[in-house]
């Protein structure tokens, strides 16, 4: 048994003191503004595609308007990591093949390497984290978000974790 | 003493991620290392490229769920800088081009260390699950203590080792993959430490960055304060402390990281290492604003330089140099061959030889002039 450190890792298996995960406040923030008059249950709507899907490695994925995934990491991951001090990010137009190395935050933990959940073209690299590598710990679902890429292949998106999945997942390597 | 054993038949139970662990009772000759949960391997090499890769190769290559590896290795004179950071700003690139001391970027984070025969680096290679630096400096604290007693060491919140509660001997960086981590940090035996404050400063100045940056502290040498510690005495109280912390008991194997067969794909990872896309490339964006010096024969000036580097190349230039010692014109020709080129002295060099031919007489002796002092600022 390892000897009780300040922090777990990413995908610890050993009971951990990381506060319980809360429910990621965002999900206010992604029920998108519908015009009043216009009513769509949550099953039909295309809107839906607006919800997150998460990785095992504790990266989520928002696919956009237009096809685009922004991809971040979770509430989860940002806490594991402590405070990141660098945000090393690929270049726009950097073709990433699913769970291609991309990238690396560095904390004063480590350096924890990035890994693409998809398979697609880096399209946008969030440029406030030159200067403001903290918002990956301040505001991870929203102003903390990685990079925006294509969705070469839209079932890599299906396959991914939901939230109560992502949530049962959590609870199960936390045990 | 040593023991060494042929590092094919040890690496081939380790090797493969697949492979499942054979019985304790195993009775092939590299048994002892099947039986344990632990492996300590020293490398021949003294490249710290070839080392460097052989790091990327066992957290990429051996299964460390249930096993962790130590390995122990030194370089001949190099500087290794950190993951994020800038080399121009954290190392003397002219000095170090002049001593035949390269440059490493490491695939770790932290800050940029020297290293020499005389600095031994470990490397405690475990499962993400395992990951505890507090408990590998641990190893190497009472190892010290051990080999010397009475000696005044500890690890402090920063993960540095402090001799004396000042004088720093060791610092520590780490890397966490897909499954795997590994935590690696210096150990200032007998290093150089004149060679040390040599190119450990800036190339040039003038530079902004949001490179992670080093933080300094004086170092010292265990040698100094402990001059009857033996190297070979001090890797020994390494393994040994490393097999009790660990529960383990482990012999140590010497590793040849040149060994393509016993480390597939090892060269490539070496050649990544070694290639200035990596080492120079993956400098984070930042800018260069000096003043420069001019003067020849009749006369003298200052020019203000601004360079923006994106990926170690220059983005956009902007040199304001008086027209009474150069025409705007030419100061103009200078910028627009130099964006787009390495920030690097031979590839500017190269790249302005075209439009110096192109001028005579004082007019190219100033644009000389000027170049030479751009060319300066890129280390």
């Amino acid at each position: 048994m390892a000897a009780c450190g300040l922090f777990r890792s990413l995908s610890s298996s050993a009971a951990t003191a990381l506060p319980l995960l809360s429910r990621p406040a965002p999900l206010s923030a992604l029920r998108l503004a519908c015009k009043p008059s216009v009513r769509r249950t949550v099953a039909s709507s295309s809107r839906l595609s607006a919800a997150l899907k998460y990785t095992d490695k504790h990266e989520w994925v928002r696919v956009e308007d237009g096809g685009i995934g922004t991809v971040g990491i979770s509430n989860f991951a940002q806490e594991a990591l402590g405070d990141v001090v660098y945000c090393g990010l690929p270049e726009v137009g950097t073709q990433l093949a699913q769970h291609d190395e991309f990238g690396a935050l560095e904390s004063v933990k480590a350096a924890s390497e990035l890994y693409s959940p998809l398979t697609g073209e880096v399209v946008e690299v969030n440029t406030l984290l030159a200067d403001s590598p903290g918002l990956v710990n301040k505001s991870c679902y929203k102003d903390g978000w990685l990079i925006k890429m294509t969705i070469a292949n839209p079932a890599e998106v299906d396959a991914l974790m939901d939230e109560p999945a992502y949530e049962r997942y959590i609870r199960s390597i936390e045990d | 003493m040593l023991n060494v054993r042929r590092s094919w038949s040890l690496l081939r139970r380790l090797g493969c991620r697949t492979e499942v662990q054979t019985s304790r009772t195993s009775s092939c000759s590299s048994g002892v290392f099947l039986s344990d949960a632990g492996l300590v391997l020293k490398s021949q090499s003294t490249d710290v490229f070839q080392n460097l890769a052989l790091e990327d190769w066992i957290d990429a290559n051996v299964d460390l769920q249930r096993r962790g590896v130590l390995l122990l290795w030194r370089n001949r004179p190099a500087v290794v800088i950190g993951r994020h950071q800038n080399p121009w700003s954290e190392c003397d690139l002219p000095a170090m081009r002049r001593r035949g001391i390269p440059v490493a970027r490491r695939r770790s984070g932290g800050g940029t260390v020297f290293h020499d025969l005389g600095n031994l680096n470990l490397t405690f290679f475990a499962s993400k699950k395992d990951y505890d630096r507090r408990r590998n400096l641990k190893v190497v604290v009472e190892a010290l203590r051990r080999v010397s007693p009475g000696l005044a060491v500890h690890a402090t919140e920063r993960f540095d080792i402090l001799l004396n509660g000042h004088l720093k001997i060791s610092g520590t960086a780490s890397r966490l993959s897909r499954k795997s981590s590994y935590h690696h940090c210096t150990l200032l035996h007998s290093a150089d430490r004149s060679a040390l404050s040599a190119v450990l400063r800036p190339s040039c100045p003038g530079i902004h960055s949001n490179a992670t940056p080093s933080v300094p502290s004086p170092v010292a040498n265990l040698l100094d304060h402990a001059p009857t510690l033996q190297w070979e005495e001090l890797l020994d109280g390494l393994v040994h402390q490393y097999n009790a912390e660990f529960g383990l008991s482990s012999a140590s194997s010497l590793v040849d990281p040149t060994d393509e067969s016993t480390f597939p794909g090892i060269s490539r990872m070496e050649a990544e290492l070694r290639s200035w896309d990596w080492t120079f490339g993956k400098t984070p964006k930042f800018s260069v604003q000096t003043g420069l010096e001019l003067e020849d024969s009749s006369a003298r000036c200052s020019a203000q330089l601004h360079m923006e580097v994106k990926s170690g190349r220059i983005q956009s230039c902007d040199l304001q140099v008086p027209a009474a010692w150069l025409p705007v014109r030419l100061s103009g020709e200078l910028t627009d061959s130099l964006v787009g080129q390495r920030f690097c002295p031979q590839r500017a060099a190269a790249g302005v030889a075209s439009l110096l031919r192109a001028q005579s007489g004082e007019l190219q002796s100033r644009l000389h002039i000027l170049c030479d002092a751009v060319i300066s600022v890129m280390g």
